[in-house]
């Protein structure tokens, strides 16, 4: 019970962190509901065959793909917050607090998941009324791997913030990995352009690749299959959620338990 | 960090996103789109002088340029366009590389659509500085640069063309036609010979672009001179 105790009051010190930065997240949903009522409502005139012809249009397509951009963004900020405590050394006061480095290290990959969870359902039900609802248990299933994809993406910026000394390196370092992992996945667009790009040569085969273990594809694609009938859906969706989530999460726990105690 | 943003967004969502355009909408998306994102690039980088001024407000810098031997106006002209200049220097090579993905260009065209673009970055910057000086507070400052990035770029032309905004909806159609993105989007594009076919006269987006100046260099003026003193910044 103890145990359970020192990891809610991680959590809930997150959680109070996470709402002090309400503005930012105003910004932050203005600037995806954008993307989905503006860009995508545009861009519904402007795609051809190969989104028209499985998707009904731009929109349907891309909303799935927001929420999991607004859950990637947010579920990023914790290591934000890491990287500015290391800094200023409040990590000495975190470690100071009566609970093992076990628990903080796991209240704060599981804050980072739940808050990127909290700003990502407003987006994922407009997704839902204006896509479609799925049923009960694919709702089940959507959530359960949003929540996976959540924990390794706070565990993956988690271990970016302790790695980095300085914010410009772990800006750099964020900015490497958000549009690499943004821009090579099914977010917006779908896998089957990529792999055609790789086909014809005009895209190297290993971010092809890349692509298709990303697991922002994984997320997107399961919802759209749900949601929509296609992509059709597979295992491997989940499964690379579920390799990344595990890697991400044990990586972050390790990397925040020993490189906190070192600095 | 923006320059990472600038070459992700060419080599990976510019090079795939074309990919997916249908051809007679927009024959080249991917040059059109390496147009605009110029643009966007210069207008992030010339708004950047309004966080500035803040932190210059929380150092008490601000103070120091207030004492200085010049004018309030001397002071606010001077910074809009040094605002804009170094935004264009900051942008210069990534402008370089837009120039180099989308080829051929006529030069009295593109000298005059960079003497716009000069223009332009001057604006953003006294509009970023009036609206820092009106707020006074980082924190509404910071959302409404995201509130306005997010619209203010979607609801132009530099990701699609004005004739699909339009028939997209009417009513973004309208905002699109008097932003100034679209007028820099336009003249940059009109430079470098992408949207020759089109834009038939540019003295439409050059004119928007000199009132936009005008508008945010004098009305930044009179604004900063009110709003400058008595201190006030959170």
């Amino acid at each position: 019970m103890a145990i359970t105790g020192a990891i809610i009051n991680v959590v809930e010190h997150d959680f109070q962190n996470f709402f002090r930065y309400k503005w930012w997240l105003v910004g932050l949903i203005s600037m995806n509901l954008a993307d989905l009522f503006i860009m995508a409502v545009v861009y519904n005139y402007m795609v051809g065959a190969a989104v028209t012809s499985v998707y009904k249009n731009y929109f349907t397509f891309f909303a799935p793909g927001l929420a999991v951009t607004g859950l990637f963004a947010s579920a990023f900020m914790i290591g934000r917050e890491i990287n500015m405590e290391m800094r200023r050394e409040v990590h000495h006061y975190m470690l100071s607090l009566p609970m093992t480095r076990a628990q903080l290290a796991i209240g704060r990959v599981l804050s980072g998941g739940l808050r990127g969870m909290l700003y990502m359902s407003p987006l994922l039900l407009t997704c839902f009324i204006f896509v479609g609802f799925p049923s009960i248990l694919q709702f089940l299933a959507i959530i359960a791997i949003l929540f996976l994809l959540a924990l390794g993406i706070s565990g993956l910026s988690i271990a970016i913030a302790v790695s980095t000394t300085s914010l410009e390196k772990f800006i750099t370092a964020r900015g490497l990995v958000y549009y690499t992992l943004f821009f090579c996945s099914s977010v917006f667009y779908p896998l089957s352009l990529i792999q055609d790009l790789g086909r014809d040569g005009k895209f190297p085969a290993i971010l092809v690749s890349f692509a298709e273990i990303n697991p922002l594809s994984g997320a997107s694609d399961m919802i759209r299959s749900f949601l929509i009938g296609y992509p059709a859906f597979n295992f491997n969706m989940v499964l690379n959620v579920l390799i990344f989530s595990v890697v991400f999460t044990l990586s972050a726990a390790f990397a925040y338990i020993k490189i906190i105690q070192r600095k | 960090m923006r320059a990472i943003w600038f070459v992700s967004q060419i080599a990976l969502f510019g090079l795939i996103a074309s990919r997916m355009i249908n051809m007679s909408e927009v024959p080249d998306y991917f040059r059109y789109y390496v147009g605009g994102l110029s643009v966007m690039t210069l207008y992030s980088a010339a708004m950047f002088i309004g966080f500035d001024l803040y932190e210059e407000a929380e150092h008490g810098v601000f103070e120091y340029m207030l004492s200085l031997p010049v004018s309030r106006r001397q002071l606010v002209l001077g910074r809009s366009i040094g605002g804009g200049l170094r935004a264009f220097i900051y942008v210069g090579p990534l402008i370089g590389v837009s120039l180099y993905v989308i080829g051929a260009i006529s030069p009295l065209n593109f000298l005059v659509s960079l003497l716009a673009l000069f223009l332009f970055a001057f604006g953003v910057s006294g509009m970023s500085i009036t609206l820092a000086v009106i707020i006074k507070s980082s924190d509404r400052f910071d959302v409404l640069m995201g509130v306005l990035d997010a619209l203010i770029v979607r609801l132009s032309t530099a990701m699609y063309p004005i004739g699909i905004v339009q028939m997209a909806n009417p009513f973004y159609g309208e905002i699109a036609n008097f932003n100034p993105i679209t007028y820099a989007a336009d003249m940059f594009r009109w430079g470098t010979g992408i949207e020759s076919m089109t834009l038939a006269n540019p003295l439409l987006p050059l004119m928007g672009i000199i009132m936009f100046f005008g508008f945010f260099t004098l009305v930044g003026v009179v604004i900063y001179d009110k709003r400058i003193e008595g201190g006030g910044w959170q």
